[in-house]
């Protein structure tokens, strides 16, 4: 069995993220990280590949800081990598889903995992569309996955208001995987030596076959509107909390 | 083209999920017909629940219809799309129909999909408003493929319209499925625990987030919660590392509070987490991090490493209520 997991790496969290004079995101000092959805992704794949003896391949389309996150991937214990770089403002989802799923035609896996979404621009539509893409069925949301003794995948998926509902599905397959499912392992310092010896692969967009499949366009960005803000309330520790306490008091009478 | 726009409806148990009415809000918003589209095996009761809030009503019907499964629903709407052209398709961004099924019904129409939208509106072109980079920014992007258009809506970022009270047409199609081309085979539903102590019903939330640290300072949280007399609940990062239990889990895939005093300590203030308290009736929050979108949400902000100001608001609540 071949796993594949979609890793992205994100701009972080706690980036600070603007508009320049051409109204361009600013994204000069952006640093990035593996998004969060993907570490499960990647975790669960590994231990996948411990119960039922497969080989993990982590693919990756996107800056070049995504390979600081497959060679993460690789010391967790993935066998091999996949890297194609793609300039960030190429960003729509079918056309990230056209290169991936180019990718992984020759590889073959019988699963594939990724996040339920990206945390920077959240879409949660590229999972699906890569297994539209190759024929593969998907499932979105999976908070627990079995392989079965007939080889049928038994996944439980996060409901709104904390419900699950339980599907079963033949493999080849996409499951998105929702974070909390597993504890993903930090790299032992085996590990990080080990993945320098894994195969990385580069592989350019000029090496895909891929047409001009952009279908949507990003025309222009803004900042939000801006609410009426909290009453911020500074000060000592001591001189906050009287602060409040007296505000919810008497101002808000909730206390 | 048509102006005819079709708002995939949720439900479940044979209930509509009553954010789906804030669908036909956004067909106001494009100037469309809204047609509310509804699946399943029993739909006429469906039809009815909401045949007095939209324009009209195409219900399709097929006992493999009975339980959701992406492969089913698009073997019901896509052809029917394809044959009458509606200008757009919209759902909700929720765990079925927003992604599940929706990017397999943009793909199968060809077309592009564009989710989670916050606004739409024709502008030489499909146009879609999103929330990016944890909704530091707005994109607003548009579709560059002519012919049906799909989008999904964010939970709350549309009105229900006002119901008109007059019941519309509801047109009745029975569909044939291939049900071996259905690759899902749905199992069991398991529903929410009730629990005694649910936070659904608490008037005063002390609610922890990852900015708590580590699982020896949920301690100090618990002591406020005492202290003020609230309920203890969580973001789900704190949940997902098994510090609090599910059940204590505020947001999108928790529950949804409106208490009359809402605490949010260390919580950035994601959305998902954020369509579960916002109508809280006082919040507050205390986080480090002066940008935090929880912010936007709060009346009262504090800037603060939440560990140094936990133990004075704790004694400051105890002298007060003794």
């Amino acid at each position: 069995m071949r796993i594949a997991v979609l890793m992205k790496a994100v701009v972080e969290p706690e980036s600070r993220i603007g508009l320049g004079s051409d109204g361009e995101v600013q994204c000069a000092n952006f640093r990035y990280e593996l998004n969060e959805y993907d570490l499960y992704a990647v975790e669960e794949a590994i231990r996948m590949a411990e119960l039922y003896d497969a080989e993990v391949t982590v693919v990756s389309a996107g800056p070049e800081e995504a390979v600081q996150s497959l060679r993460k991937g690789l010391a967790m214990g993935a066998t091999d990598a996949i890297f194609v770089p793609v300039e960030e403002s190429m960003g729509d989802a079918f056309l990230s889903a056209e290169v991936l799923a180019d990718v992984l035609k020759p590889v073959q896996p019988d699963l594939i995992l990724s996040g339920v979404e990206s945390n920077d621009l959240g879409g949660s539509q590229v999972g699906v569309l890569v297994a539209e893409q190759l024929g593969y069925v998907a499932a979105t949301m999976v908070i627990s996955v079995k392989v079965g003794n007939d080889g049928v995948l038994n996944v439980r998926r996060e409901l709104e208001g904390g419900n699950f509902v339980d599907v079963d599905l033949p493999m080849p397959a996409v499951l998105t995987i929702q974070t909390g499912l597993n504890e993903p392992r930090y790299p032992s310092l085996k590990g990080i030596m080990a993945a320098k010896r894994k195969d990385l692969v580069r592989l350019e967009l000029s090496d895909l076959d891929i047409g001009d499949s952009q279908l949507v366009e990003t025309i222009e960005y803004s900042y939000p509107p801006r609410r009426e803000r909290a009453q911020m309330i500074e000060g000592s520790s001591e001189a906050i909390a009287s602060e409040l306490v007296s505000l919810l008091r008497a101002k808000d009478k909730v206390l | 083209m048509s102006r005819e726009v079709w708002c995939i409806v949720e439900h479940r148990g044979g209930e509509v999920d009553n954010d789906s009415l804030q669908l036909f809000g956004a067909v106001h918003r494009l100037d469309g017909e809204a047609v509310a589209v509804v699946c399943g095996d029993e739909v006429a009761g469906l039809a009815e629940q909401i045949s007095g809030e939209c324009d009209r009503v195409i219900s399709l019907s097929s006992s493999a219809l009975a339980s959701f499964t992406p492969d089913g629903y698009a073997q019901a709407i896509v052809p029917l799309a394809l044959e009458r052209q509606p200008s757009a398709i919209l759902t909700l961004h929720s765990h079925f129909l927003g992604r599940d099924l929706a990017p397999v019904l943009a793909s199968r129409l060809g077309t592009g999909l564009i989710s989670d939208c916050i606004d739409v509106e024709w502008r030489a072109g499909f146009v879609g408003k999103r929330l990016v980079y944890r909704r530091k920014l707005i994109a607003t992007q548009r579709s560059i493929v002519p012919g049906i258009q799909v989008a999904t809506c964010q939970r709350g970022a549309f009105e229900a319209p006002e119901s008109s009270g007059l019941d519309a047409a509801v047109e009745m199609l029975s569909v044939e499925i291939d049900v071996d081309a259905v690759r899902w085979k749905v199992g069991e539903f398991d529903e929410a625990e009730v629990v005694v102590g649910d936070i659904t019903e608490a008037d005063v939330i002390v609610a922890a987030g990852r900015g708590v640290g580590s699982k020896e300072n949920l301690d100090s949280v618990q002591r406020l919660a005492k202290a003020i007399g609230g309920t203890l609940a969580a973001s789900r990062p704190l949940v997902d590392h098994g510090w609090l239990s599910r059940g204590l889990q505020v947001g999108s895939s928790g529950k949804t509070v409106r208490p009359r005093l809402y605490l949010a300590l260390g919580i950035s203030g994601a959305i998902q987490h954020v369509v579960g308290m916002r109508d809280s009736d006082v919040i507050v929050a205390i986080n480090k991090d002066p940008r935090a979108p929880i912010f936007e949400y709060a009346d009262y902000g504090i800037v603060a490493d939440l560990m140094e100001i936990i133990g004075p608001l704790t004694d400051e609540v105890e002298a007060l209520r003794g």
